[in-house]
């Protein structure tokens, strides 16, 4: 339960060695991509290359299958209106009292949600495959202010723990016989002030004893910060950084000099 | 490990010995007439005063013990030795901290982090990052160092609190000892010349806790570590601390020598503080029979008490002597002999490892059960299941005869109260009256009876006063108090308390105790999950000993801590009392039992005493035996 909020998984492979910023142009770049090209083939390929790269970079497929799990919902949701609510052409499919299927639409439907899925997917490529320390890490070398980081990263944290304190304490209440979520729509928001008077004043406490900790532990000393692991541009980030750029221009010039890529 | 002779960066290494010798009495800590009041809860409210007038100092190397009652203002002290007070939190500071040369007015946290080190009560909140290396690290990249050095020291400090070969590990998966020492790794590798562990020890099973002072123990021994301790436990102080500081509602009011603190037992009880066993054990004799013992060990108290009854130590056969043990009775006021029945229960956590692996377990109603083991030893997912608040994987479980399947927790509320251990995860109630209110109501009662029920509770924990105070803003004693109050205005058949004393003092514990015997000899069944062997010993009349999901042992207290090789499995002891029963082996000689003329022997000490005054009373019977009397 408490690494429900991590994506990463611990391997040694080439793609967990990748500087965090090599990861991170690789999410701008396939966003500027995925957003710019609409072509359903585009996105299939994506994210067929995609598979390859989780593939080769040691992501467990349980981690890969936990994700397809979870994006199957908006998947299906997006091919079922799509068509629906963006009819399009006169290929008329099937029509259902005013509702017009289009074979047009439905491939439009189609290459919307693989859209979605690929994208979706850039990310999860850096947060399976890079832990948040050096996620933060790569941040701020980008120029995020370390404050803002560090932030960050506690957010992260701390996430598991407020969940524990929540599922104790709704546990605490449900023993003394109250009971969650019943009746109308403000009766049930009123049904949870229990529970969330509680876990605030228990974060609150937290967040006090956490600055005292920072401080405690030399947090804004004045001294200049080292860091125990700097990160370093590595063979692998110096080959796929140029490439990036090269496939970048490549991308942009396909695109809008000769208008291909979409349907 | 070289390194490990001079734990606290070795400041002064080129200097010759006397120059040592000479710093080494220079007290690093100065603590003069300092008075501290938080700022007021409340904008325009009062300032809350703490501290009172402190003076204190410590001398370079000194293990010195902090105790004091809840509330006394401990913490708050320990916050003034690296300027987190006044800097972080503004307040009325007046007086003077200085710690290694450095007044705590002209310089912040930051600066004095790198002198004192501070390791909080509550592990949870200074744990801050995803990897136990990145845990060590972030104070010493604070200090600026380079990498190479902050991976020595990072394989330094946890080679000292041994947790080597946990580092890529998240703090977040690490057992409560561990998490402990992991804290004090963090600030260990910081090198500071001071180090000052807030309780320690407080809220861990016996195995972390052993964990934890096995290091503070290596932490005294090995260097000339100066370390400011607070701690609860006086068996542990007793055992680590060269000198004992008391402190009561903001002031220091007694201090020495753990053998001379520790003496003073009524006025420590008079401050609400608990005393080692033999401690008590020594004062009782001086009280009643005008000795003046002074042992504070169990060796001492052997060889004092052996000496005192002019008698033989042996390790024959064990003696036996007419002593009447008292009998267990159970009120009949429930209509259902067993209050909870657990039959062959498994549980398994999603995806997780088998937490309870094949329980049985009958409890009859009025029983009073303590459940012992480590931390995931299956204590707590077997009690959640008395009010379904888990489910069974396998096998069932019944409460006052009838299964909990098919019951809602809500329902089962009514048959089992259950108290969290933290009152802070129950208490949201704006006033004691709307907390106490709140479970009656939701079972569902008539405004009448919710109302008559919570003048009740408030009467019967003495809540009174309180009644229209916000509880947040209690002290955790009260807290606790309102949260059993709470449970109690439910009036479940069955109370299952999990380690309800943590937190508390000696004071707050009995006080708590008492209410709950109390509830007990009204019929109440009582169900304590605790790591206080002290207390099972005292009030428990049955003992269930959880061993990685599996019943280790069931049964009767006395007979249960006569199993140390048992209990030892679990890594849990006897109290120190009944270890000195065991141990003492103490018979009346020959010669004595020809003179008192009597056959029937050998007379000795039963040697399974659970409390300092049944020890008494058996050991003066048999003293009386061999006096002829």
């Amino acid at each position: 339960m408490s690494f429900a909020f991590d994506l990463y998984v611990d391997r040694s492979s080439w793609l967990h060695r990748l500087d965090p910023r090599t990861k991170l142009a690789f999410v701008v770049l396939s966003s500027i991509l995925l957003l710019n090209y609409s072509h359903l083939l585009v996105s299939a390929a994506f994210l067929l290359g995609i598979h390859g790269i989780l593939w080769s970079g040691k992501v467990p497929a349980s981690r890969v299958r936990w994700a397809w799990q979870r994006m199957w919902p908006i998947t299906f949701l997006i091919l079922f209106l799509w068509p629906i609510f963006y009819p399009q052409g006169n290929e008329v499919l099937l029509q259902v009292w005013r509702v017009r299927i289009t074979t047009q639409s439905l491939l439009q439907g189609l290459s919307t949600a693989l859209r979605v899925d690929a994208l979706a997917f850039a990310f999860l490529v850096l947060l399976f495959s890079t832990d948040q320390a050096r996620l933060v890490r790569g941040l701020v070398k980008l120029g995020l202010p370390y404050e803002w980081g560090l932030t960050l990263a506690i957010a992260l944290r701390y996430l598991p723990t407020l969940y524990g304190i929540y599922t104790t304490v709704s546990e605490a209440q449900q023993a003394r016989g109250w009971v969650i979520g019943k009746g109308g729509f403000i009766q049930r928001i009123k049904s949870y002030l229990p529970i969330l008077v509680a876990v605030i004043v228990t974060a609150l406490r937290l967040a006090d004893n956490l600055s005292m900790a920072l401080a405690a532990r030399g947090f804004q000393s004045g001294t200049r910060r080292t860091y125990l692991r700097e990160l370093k541009l590595g063979l692998a980030d110096k080959i796929c950084l140029p490439l990036f750029a090269v496939s970048l221009i490549v991308f942009l010039i396909v695109r809008f000099r000769h208008s291909l890529g979409v349907p | 490990m070289d390194d490990f002779g001079e734990p606290f960066g070795g400041v002064y290494p080129e200097q010759g010995r006397r120059a040592q010798d000479k710093l080494s009495r220079a007290d690093i800590v100065i603590v003069e007439n300092l008075h501290y009041a938080y700022p007021p809860l409340t904008p325009g409210g009062e300032p809350l005063p703490v501290l009172k007038g402190v003076n204190l100092r410590v001398r370079r190397g000194e293990f010195l013990a902090l105790m004091g009652p809840t509330g006394a203002g401990k913490t708050t002290l320990c916050l003034t030795l690296n300027g987190i007070l006044p800097h972080l939190m503004g307040g009325t500071f007046e007086g003077r901290v200085v710690v290694a040369g450095m007044d705590t007015r002209d310089h912040g946290p930051g600066e004095m982090s790198h002198k004192v080190g501070l390791v909080f009560q509550d592990p949870e909140s200074q744990l801050f990052n995803m990897t136990v290396e990145d845990e060590v690290a972030f104070g010493l990249e604070s200090l600026g160092l380079s990498p190479s050095e902050m991976e020595q020291r990072i394989a330094w400090a946890l080679e000292v609190v041994r947790l080597p070969g946990l580092r890529k590990r998240s703090p977040l998966q690490l057992s409560g000892g561990q998490k402990k020492r992991l804290a004090i790794a963090t600030v260990l590798a910081m090198r500071p010349q001071v180090l000052v562990l807030d309780e320690p020890v407080t809220g861990l099973d016996p195995l972390g806790r052993h964990e934890v002072l096995s290091v503070v123990e290596k932490l005294k021994r090995e260097g000339e570590a100066t370390v400011v301790m607070v701690e609860q436990d006086a068996e542990a102080v007793m055992a680590w601390a060269d000198r004992v500081v008391i402190m009561e509602r903001g002031r220091l009011v007694l201090e020495g020598s753990p053998r001379q603190v520790f003496s003073q037992v009524e006025s420590l009880h008079g401050w609400g503080l608990a005393v080692p066993q033999m401690s008590e054990l020594a004062h009782l004799f001086n009280r009643r029979q005008g000795t003046s013992f002074h042992f504070i060990t169990e060796d001492e108290a052997r060889s004092a008490l052996a000496g005192e009854l002019q008698s033989e130590t042996c390790t024959g056969p064990r003696g036996s002597i007419q002593y009447p043990i008292p009998n267990i009775q159970y009120p009949v006021s429930f209509e259902h002999s067993s209050a909870v029945k657990v039959e062959d229960l498994w549980h398994r956590y999603d995806d997780g490892p088998l937490a309870l692996a094949g329980v049985n377990l009958s409890v009859e109603a009025g029983d009073f059960l303590a459940i012992i083991g480590q931390n995931g030893s299956g204590k707590t997912t077997l009690v959640k299941h008395f009010n379904r608040l888990l489910r069974p994987t396998r096998g069932r479980v019944l409460v006052l005869g009838q299964h909990t399947t098919g019951q809602s927790v809500g329902q089962l509320a009514r048959k089992v109260g259950y108290l969290f251990q933290n009152p802070d995860h129950q208490i949201f109630a704006p006033t004691v009256w709307e907390e106490l209110a709140f479970g009656p109501r939701n079972l569902g009662f008539s405004e009448g009876e919710v109302a008559a029920r919570t003048t009740e509770a408030l009467a019967l924990f003495r809540l009174r006063d309180q009644a229209d105070t916000p509880p947040a803003i209690l002290g955790y004693g009260l807290r606790r108090h309102v949260t059993l109050a709470a449970v109690w205005a439910m009036r479940p058949q069955t109370l299952v308390l999990d380690e309800p004393t943590v937190g508390l003092d000696w004071r707050g514990t009995r006080t708590l105790m008492e209410e709950v015997t109390n509830l007990n000899s009204q019929g109440h069944t009582i169900i304590l999950v605790t790591h206080d062997m002290k207390l099972v010993a005292e009030f428990a009349r049955k003992v269930l000993v959880l061993d990685e999901g599996r019943t280790l042992a069931y049964g009767p207290t006395r007979q249960l801590f006569q199993q140390e090789a048992l209990l030892r499995q679990a890594f849990l002891a006897p109290p120190p009392i009944t270890a000195l029963a065991r141990r003492m082996r103490l018979v009346l000689s020959p010669s004595t039992l020809l003179r008192i003329n009597s056959a029937e022997g050998p007379y000795g000490l039963r040697g399974d005493s659970l409390t300092v005054e049944e020890f008494y009373q058996e050991y003066t019977a048999l003293r009386r035996l061999g006096q002829g009397g």
